[in-house]
């Protein structure tokens, strides 16, 4: 048995989509899953040994935020300083807003490290419809790599050196992504809807900053492309929550309307008081706390503005 | 034989010119064109020698650039080459250092006498009568303390190549630390100085013997760089012990370095990776250390130069305290005097990617598994690759872990708590206040003494709670004296040696004088939040002061900071 190129962590639909992807440009993948192969993928080999992805020297993870750590520090048995590690995971550990490259640090001996982001969802790497994501990392190697085993005619791959950036802007969208479910679902007409992006873009970028990350990211594929992206989705987890909540269903019964987990709803008080204890105006998100809350949207239209 | 003499700098002498001749042809073989080089070099040089105080020799210089800026451009390529060689040779030996053993042996031993002898000359002539004393260095034994985890760093320095990577803050830094490494038995390491430093006549002596090598800050161009960097990277490659200030220049704030440079250090990554390729391997690791005072030599002209904007971008200060021998003594004879006054502290050992590594120079990361260092530097096919954007990175991060090894070793003395509460005292003042309307206070404020003790206790409590959560350290005077004691031992410490008073007794208490020089003593403690932060770098937000609730350390906010 040949070795792999590309070892993927996580079984889920997203990982799956990665998996589609990779095959597509001629990598061999291995695919790490707990569940059994349904089939739909051919020249994929399914696993559930560590080792066997670890073969691989280019290995994404694609498991939820909240098993991640469990998952690397058994992967990491089986890494070395050699191995390239990225992952596709949305979301901050909401408690030390630590970034899953940190968490990657930690548990592993890998340095070289990557996140995947941007506008792509994961029906489109299945289909292989045209679409972009934006790897980064600052590691010129993990860029070729990634670029390799990823880019084809219906898929670009851009990059950014800012992966720190990269990866709050994506827990970040995830966050507004809520905001414009709720607000289209409330019946903000088309002007509402853009000024509540641009304002929570804007307040995204500053919030980044101060986390020692590149305001531009936010404004770029990662950031504002992949929050376009999901307004267009009806399906996207985070607006499907949204949208519920604007409905008054309760939150327990939004999240499971959303089917997936939403990462950002730990996420939004957290990062309001980020924003506070590091001065700077986050309307946006404290108006996302009330709408967690279940307050009302005139007074969650004022708070939004009111910065 | 003791461990410190079987360290390669005892053969530099023999290998000096194999040494050089490697750093000129790696340099004139690696530059790819030639005609840049020359005509950076050429106008870099020229600009400089144009605005500088002309010497006959300088002239002589100059003459040469123009005539190689006019004449570069009709050159053939191998009369460039040629001259990117003679170049690249004169530079390689004016940077060799000198390092002979026995001067070394004679040197490092000479330092207290020689010490001794700018306090009061007829001592050393006692000295002499009694040679016996003169080869002792117990005389500075109890001043100058050096902590950290010795034993294991001289079984390292059998196995792998050492770092020494110390926060600056004076030009004495380097002979201290020097001394400090044969205080602890560690082998000598070699060190970039600058060129400016071997213009005193007594730290020259010092510099030559103790294994510098010369750096010429004027020198701005890529060429020369080159030279220093391909330079400390033969000799890392070769295992030199080697001592960098990765913060570049000293710190002009007296803060702690929370951001590195690395410049010369970053070298480490592809020194190691061409250890392995001539399948030599050779690890090497970096020691963090803390160099901290009870008072810094050059704290006047430092911290005027911090506070004068224009002054930041500068390298060299031409005419400080460190180049007034009267001034040495005097700093000198205040150590003498005083307790535990200079403390290095060395953290533990870390590989050039973040790792820890144990005595015996094997890394492990986090999690505590053993991982081979090479596996850094192999490609995905597994060969040793050199790849400067891939080790920047690598430096980058390293840079992170030393300076969080900093502020875990900064070492707290009784100056940084007494000027931490009067600037405070000052700040309240002042509550309108920027910076520099706290700083006009001169001679305005003044403190009941029982009050400012109290206000150092209180500082000294939170400094003591985040000690024995390993976050800093302090010694145990510091730790355990009285908040009298510490004002007194500060205001003694202050006196006799800054010519202006920084603190002047009074009837009615402590009359706050100095301001710049107690915002100087106070920055040690900004980057912990234990004095106000108005001195960290651009794009990091002002560190917090850090919280006390419940028992477990609570994390920082944001970890990692920008990558």
């Amino acid at each position: 048995m040949t070795n792999p190129s590309v070892g993927i962590v996580g079984g889920g639909p997203w990982g799956r989509a990665l998996a589609r992807a990779a095959c597509r440009t001629g990598a061999k993948v291995a695919l790490h899953s707990r569940r059994e192969a349904p089939g739909d993928i051919n020249d994929l080999e399914i696993t559930d040994d560590y080792a066997r992805v670890a073969a691989a020297r280019l290995i994404v993870i694609a498991v939820p935020s909240s098993v991640a750590r469990s998952v690397l520090r058994a992967l990491g048995d089986h890494l070395d300083g050699a191995h390239l590690v990225i992952h596709g995971v949305r979301g901050l550990d909401p408690e030390h807003l630590e970034t899953v490259s940190d968490i990657v640090r930690e548990e592993t001996p890998v340095r070289r490290l990557g996140a995947l982001g941007g506008p792509v969802q994961a029906n489109e790497l299945i289909e292989g419809t045209p679409s972009a994501m934006i790897i980064g990392s600052r590691f010129p190697e993990v860029t070729a790599a990634v670029t390799r085993s990823f880019q084809s005619p219906s898929l670009r791959v851009y990059s950014t050196p800012d992966l720190r950036g990269l990866e709050w802007a994506s827990a970040l969208v995830g966050c507004l992504a809520i905001g414009v479910g709720y607000a289209e679902q409330a019946g903000a007409g088309p002007g509402l809807v853009a000024a509540l992006i641009s304002r929570g873009v804007d307040e995204a970028a500053r919030i980044m900053a101060a986390a020692g990350c590149e305001e531009r990211t936010m404004l770029g594929l990662g950031g504002y492309g992949d929050l376009l992206a999901s307004i267009a989705l009806e399906d996207r987890p985070e607006v499907v929550l949204g949208k519920a909540l604007a409905r008054k269903v309760p939150l327990d019964e939004a999240m499971a309307l959303a089917k997936l987990r939403v990462e950002a709803i730990p996420l939004i008080p957290r990062i309001a008081q980020f924003a506070e204890e590091n001065k700077v105006d986050a309307g946006s998100f404290r108006a996302l706390c009330d709408i967690l809350g279940g307050k009302r949207p005139p007074v969650v239209l004022e708070k939004m503005f009111a910065a | 034989m003791a461990i410190r003499d079987q360290a390669p700098i005892f053969g530099f002498n023999e290998a000096r010119e194999d040494i050089v001749r490697a750093v000129i042809s790696r340099v004139t073989l690696g530059t790819r064109d030639p005609l840049l080089a020359l005509n950076d070099a050429a106008y870099h040089e020229t600009k400089r020698l144009e605005s500088s105080k002309k010497s006959p020799e300088e002239y002589r210089e100059l003459a040469e650039w123009q005539k190689l800026a006019r004449t570069v451009g009709r050159m053939s390529d191998g009369e460039r080459r040629q001259k990117l060689a003679e170049i690249v040779e004169r530079y390689g030996w004016d940077v060799a250092g000198n390092f002979d053993p026995r001067v070394f042996r004679v040197s490092s031993k000479l330092l207290p006498p020689v010490v001794t002898y700018l306090l009061a000359p007829r001592t050393l002539a006692r000295l002499v009568r009694d040679p016996r004393r003169l080869v002792s260095l117990e005389a500075l034994d109890d001043k100058v303390r050096v902590e950290g985890p010795l034993e294991e760093l001289r079984e390292l320095s059998q196995h792998g190549t050492a770092v020494y990577v110390p926060t600056h803050l004076s030009n004495m830094d380097s002979i201290v630390f020097g001394y400090a490494l044969e205080r602890a038995g560690l082998p000598p390491a070699t060190y970039g100085a600058g060129k400016n430093l071997f213009t005193n006549p007594v730290l020259s002596f010092f510099m030559h013997n103790l294994g510098a090598y010369r750096v010429d800050r004027r020198i701005r161009h890529n060429l020369y760089k080159d030279v220093l960097k391909t330079y400390s990277g033969v000799l890392l490659e070769r295992g030199y012990h080697s001592l960098f200030f990765p913060g570049g220049t000293r710190s002009r704030s007296g803060g702690v370095e929370r951001r590195l440079k690395l410049g010369l250090a970053g070298t480490a990554v592809e020194a190691y990776a061409r250890t392995l390729l001539a399948e030599r391997e050779r690890r090497i690791y970096f020691v963090p250390a803390t160099i901290n005072y009870l008072i810094t030599l050059e704290a006047e002209t430092l911290i005027a130069d911090f506070l004068a904007e224009a002054g930041k971008g500068r390298f060299i200060i031409e005419d400080d305290e460190s180049t007034r021998i009267g001034r040495i003594a005097n700093f000198v004879r205040k150590l003498f005097d005083m307790q535990g006054s200079v403390v290095i502290r060395l953290g533990h050992p870390i590989d050039p990617f973040g790792n820890r590594v144990d005595e015996r120079c094997r890394s492990y990361d986090r999690r505590n598994r053993e991982v081979d260092p090479s596996s850094y530097v192999r490609d995905t096919s597994g060969k040793v690759m050199l790849d400067p954007a891939r080790d920047a990175q690598y430096t980058r991060e390293l840079g992170d872990e030393i300076c969080k090894s900093y502020l875990k070793n900064t070492v707290v003395m009784a100056t940084h708590l007494v000027a931490a509460a009067c600037f405070e005292r000052l700040r309240r003042a002042s509550p309108a206040g920027d910076l520099f309307t706290v700083l006009r206070q001169r001679d305005v404020v003044v403190v009941p003494r029982d009050d400012l003790a109290a206000d150092v206790v209180k500082l000294r409590d939170r400094v003591n709670l985040l000690a024995d959560r390993g976050e800093i350290a302090i010694g145990d005077f510091t730790r355990r004296a009285s908040g009298g004691d510490l004002v007194e031992h500060a205001m003694r410490a202050f006196a006799g040696y800054h010519p202006a008073p920084v603190l002047s007794p009074r009837p009615e208490g402590v009359s706050i004088c100095d301001t710049n020089l107690l915002f100087y003593y106070q920055n040690r403690l900004a980057a912990h939040g234990l004095a106000w932060d108005t001195i960290a770098p651009p794009g990091m937000p002002p560190a917090r002061p850090p919280s006390f609730e419940g028992k477990d350390a609570p994390r920082s906010a944001v970890r990692g900071g920008a990558q």
